[in-house]
Order: structure tokens, then C-alpha cells, then sequence
């Protein structure tokens, strides 16, 4: 009867607590006590006896583990507004830890390196930055704590340099550091794992990295002016009292958007503006400054292009100045 | 007095002759278990496995777990069953574990692990794994006074 309760008292702990150690793909938990008894029952002459083994115990040690995969699937776009990229830094270890989080543009093999403006850690989760709401830090700075397996998305917002140009690529490298230590893997951190227990470097090293890419979307914008000139006698001759039509051409190239794109031109010395001679697209605009896209001044003239995507059709500007 | 003197000696050997006989019924066996890491250490490109005291131990780590036993009594004892419940950090292996019983539910049932088979909630009964087995058990037909052996299984920590 004793010996019975006994195993039937063994068997119910252990199912328990195997439920509880396989949840983790990191592994048995660092601080875990390994504990084995051995009991036997035997019989000698007319008695039954049941002896039981010292108990022998096996402190589970930390392994350190770290992985970071680029969320970013695709290259993101890069152009005159800054990018942002999405990794998930995961502790493969079998302990808490926490990461350095260091975000590094120059990547070998870019054809320009982006300008890291921001590291910010997902702080609600959404996978979105969400300025004031997520967390921003110190590139290189630590993340929070990590329990075992769990997982952060962190963010690295770059903006691309004014030597970039249209549909050149980049890679921008996250790198996860575990806190608790690093190094060639098999190497002892004593005492600094969780509770005070005994590190080991697991197979990462402690530390590990993803790239994730951009693309340089730009919009090159060109604009050629040109002069035909009408004399007063119906020749071609810059004399006075010809008139003198100035013409703009904007063009716009690339993958990009040319945004707020304005066009201002000064009138040339000893002339004088012809009022209401203001075109764009061959469309009149008033002088002034008013809901149309055109101004004009005694000095100069001012077009609002706006939002010109690349590739979009040439837009023509005109005025006229009389000579004085 | 001689009289007296006598019975002090008697007395004696009966006290000193009481915990040998204490020992000795109904039969005495010294059980002792032990931990070993499982170390395999390469030399010259040959590969050999060392056992060693576990100073650190990770998951993906394997253990040898060994249990002594030893007769110390002066008759032989019968059906000898040593239990080892094994810890729940660990995953028994599988190479070598068809030289004992298992059982897989707890200690309910016992029989060699290729014709066990586990039937979990909400799931049909599949082949029981190594990683499965709740405990291991030996039977001894008998063991002689004064003979010794050991048991051993290897697990990996999980």
C-alpha cells in the first residue's frame, strides 16, 4: 500500500510539470532543478522491502539566445520622407534577458547609406510606429526585458541622403546583443544568468542580426526656359518696346514625386511685367495671389506645380515682359 | 563478582550484535543515484563521449543518469524492480531505450516503448516517443550477497 501511494504521488508530479517545461521552445527554464530518485522494491526470504536512492539535483543553467528577422519583406521606400523599417528581435534563450538594439546604415555593398534618424521599440504591439506612443531609444540602448521566447518589433526609421538617387538600393542591418553576454558560443558567464545562476553562450553567440532593404524613390525635376521675342516693326529684334514671351518647361523623371514643387522666375532688368500674360498649360492665371496656382508681382511670378509625380506630363509656364 | 563480570560481557556482544542483525533481515541493498553530463569531446577528428560531473548544464544538453545498486546483505534478494521517475526537464532518448520498460502514463503501465502508445485529449492514440516516457524501470531476477551493477539511461535536458 505505502509503495503504491508513493508511485502514484511520483507520476502525478511529473505530469504536471512536463505540461509546464514543454511550453517553451527555448527550453527548460534557466533555475530549473533536475531531481532523480531511483526506488526499488525486492523481496528476500519471507519480507518485501522498498528502499529509495539519495536524491541527486542538477541546477539548470541559462542559455543565451537571441534572433532578429527583418519584417520588412520588401524594400521600402525611401525618398523625400523618411522609411521605416519593422524587425522582431525574439529571446531564444532559456532565461530572461534583455538587448542591445544597435541600428547600422552602412551596409556593405549600398549604393548609398541612409541616415538613421530613429530606433523605437513597438511598445503596443501594433506593428505600426506610432510617434509618442512607442518607445524610442538610444540606438545601441537596451531593450526592455525579455521572458523566454517572447518577442518585440523594433523599428528603425532612415532617411535617405541628398546624394541618393532614384531606384539605387540599400540594406539597413538591426543587431540584437543579449545583455547577459556574448561570445564565441560554449562561453561561461558566471553567475549573470537569471537568479544569479551560471550563463552559457548558446549557439548564436549572444547575438544576432537581420537586413532589411530600401529603395530610393526620387523625382528629378528639370526646367528649361526659352525667350521668343516680337519687335514692335514684326522682326525678331530686342529693342525697345518688343515684347518678350518667356516660356518654362518643368519636367519631371524618376520613380518619386517631386512634392510642393514651386516655379519662380525674376523679371529680367529693364522690362517691365505685361499684366495678366501669366499661363500655365496655355490656361490664363490671374496676377493675383489668389486661389489659382499663379502670382505675379512687379519683380517676378510665382507657379504652384505642387505634387508632380515622375513621368507625369510636362507642364508649361508663360509670361510676357515688355522691353522699356 | 565474576558473576557480575560475566553478564557485562554478555551484554555486550548483544548490543554490538543488534544493528548487524537489524541490517541483515529482511534483506539489505544499497541503492544510489547519480548525474553525468554526456560530453562528446573530439581529438584528432575521432569523436569519443567523456561523462563528467555536471558543472553546466543548458538545454540540448544530454545526461547519463546512472543508479547503483549493491547487495550488502549476507542472502540473496528476488525480483529486484528499481523505479526511476524521470525528471520532467529531461526527454529520455531514444537509442538504448528498449533495454528496460517504460511507462508513459505516470507509472500506470509498463511495457517496451515501441509497443506503448500515447493518447493525449482531443487526440487519437499515437506511437508513444522516447520524449513521452514518465519513468523507467529494471527487473533483477535476483542478485547474489555482495554482487553490485549499475543502471543507466540517457536523457536530454529539454
Amino acid at each position: 500500500m505505502k509503495r503504491m501511494r508513493y508511485l502514484l504521488a511520483a507520476g502525478a508530479a511529473t505530469a504536471g510539470l512536463v505540461g509546464g517545461t514543454s511550453a517553451y521552445a527555448a527550453g527548460t527554464l534557466a533555475g530549473t532543478l533536475i531531481q532523480n530518485t531511483a526506488n526499488a522494491t525486492f523481496s528476500s526470504g519471507s519480507g518485501t522491502s522498498t528502499i529509495q536512492s539519495n536524491t541527486v539535483t542538477v541546477k539548470v543553467d541559462q542559455l543565451v539566445g537571441v534572433a532578429v528577422t527583418a519584417l520588412t519583406s520588401t524594400p521600402a521606400t525611401i525618398g523625400t520622407t523618411a522609411a521605416t523599417l519593422i524587425y522582431q528581435v525574439t529571446n531564444t534563450g532559456n532565461g530572461a534577458d534583455s538587448f542591445d538594439l544597435t541600428g547600422a546604415p552602412n551596409v556593405s555593398g549600398n549604393a548609398f547609406n541612409a541616415t538613421l534618424q530613429t530606433v523605437a521599440i513597438d511598445t503596443n504591439g501594433n506593428g505600426v510606429y506610432d510617434p509618442g506612443v512607442d518607445t524610442v531609444i538610444t540606438n545601441g540602448a537596451a531593450s526592455q526585458t525579455l521572458a523566454p521566447d517572447a518577442s518585440i518589433k523594433v523599428f528603425l526609421i532612415a532617411a535617405a541622403p541628398t546624394t541618393a538617387t532614384d531606384t539605387q538600393t540599400s540594406q539597413v542591418r538591426l543587431t540584437a546583443t543579449s545583455v547577459t553576454g556574448s561570445g564565441t558560443p560554449g562561453t561561461l558567464l558566471a553567475g549573470k544568468g537569471v537568479g544569479g545562476v551560471d550563463a552559457v553562450v548558446g549557439a548564436s553567440g549572444g547575438t544576432a542580426n537581420a537586413l532589411a532593404g530600401l529603395i530610393a524613390s526620387l523625382a528629378t525635376v528639370t526646367l528649361t526656359k526659352s525667350a521668343t521675342i516680337a519687335d514692335p516693326y514684326g522682326g525678331t529684334n530686342p529693342v525697345p518696346g518688343a515684347t518678350v514671351t518667356y516660356t518654362i518647361v518643368s519636367h519631371v523623371t524618376g520613380s518619386g514625386t517631386a512634392t510642393g514643387l514651386q516655379v519662380t522666375d525674376t523679371f529680367p532688368t529693364g522690362t517691365t511685367y505685361q499684366a495678366s500674360s501669366l499661363t500655365l498649360g496655355g490656361t490664363a492665371l490671374t496676377d493675383a495671389a489668389d486661389s489659382d496656382a499663379g502670382t505675379a508681382t512687379s519683380t517676378g511670378i510665382t507657379v504652384t506645380l505642387g505634387n508632380v509625380a515622375g513621368g507625369s506630363a510636362d507642364k508649361t509656364i508663360a509670361f510676357k515682359v515688355k522691353i522699356n | 563478582m565474576r558473576n557480575f563480570s560475566r553478564n557485562v560481557v554478555t551484554a555486550l556482544v548483544v548490543l554490538a550484535a543488534t544493528p548487524a542483525l537489524a541490517l541483515a533481515a529482511p534483506g539489505a541493498v544499497s541503492l544510489e543515484s547519480s548525474i553525468k553530463l554526456d560530453k562528446v569531446v573530439t581529438e584528432k577528428g575521432q569523436t569519443h563521449h567523456e561523462y563528467v560531473a555536471p558543472q553546466k548544464v543548458v538545454p540540448g544538453n544530454h545526461l547519463l543518469f546512472v543508479t547503483s545498486y549493491r547487495n550488502t546483505g549476507d542472502k540473496p534478494v528476488d525480483h529486484f524492480v528499481v523505479t526511476n521517475p524521470v525528471p520532467s526537464p529531461v526527454a529520455l532518448e531514444s537509442a538504448g531505450a528498449d533495454n528496460f520498460d517504460v511507462s508513459v502514463d505516470g507509472g500506470k503501465t509498463w511495457g517496451k516503448l515501441s509497443q506503448l502508445s500515447v493518447t493525449k485529449p482531443g487526440a487519437s492514440a499515437r506511437a508513444a516517443e522516447a520524449a513521452d516516457v514518465t519513468h523507467v524501470r529494471w527487473v533483477i531476477p535476483v542478485i547474489a550477497p555482495g554482487a553490485a551493477g549499475t543502471l543507466e539511461y540517457h536523457a536530454v535536458v529539454r
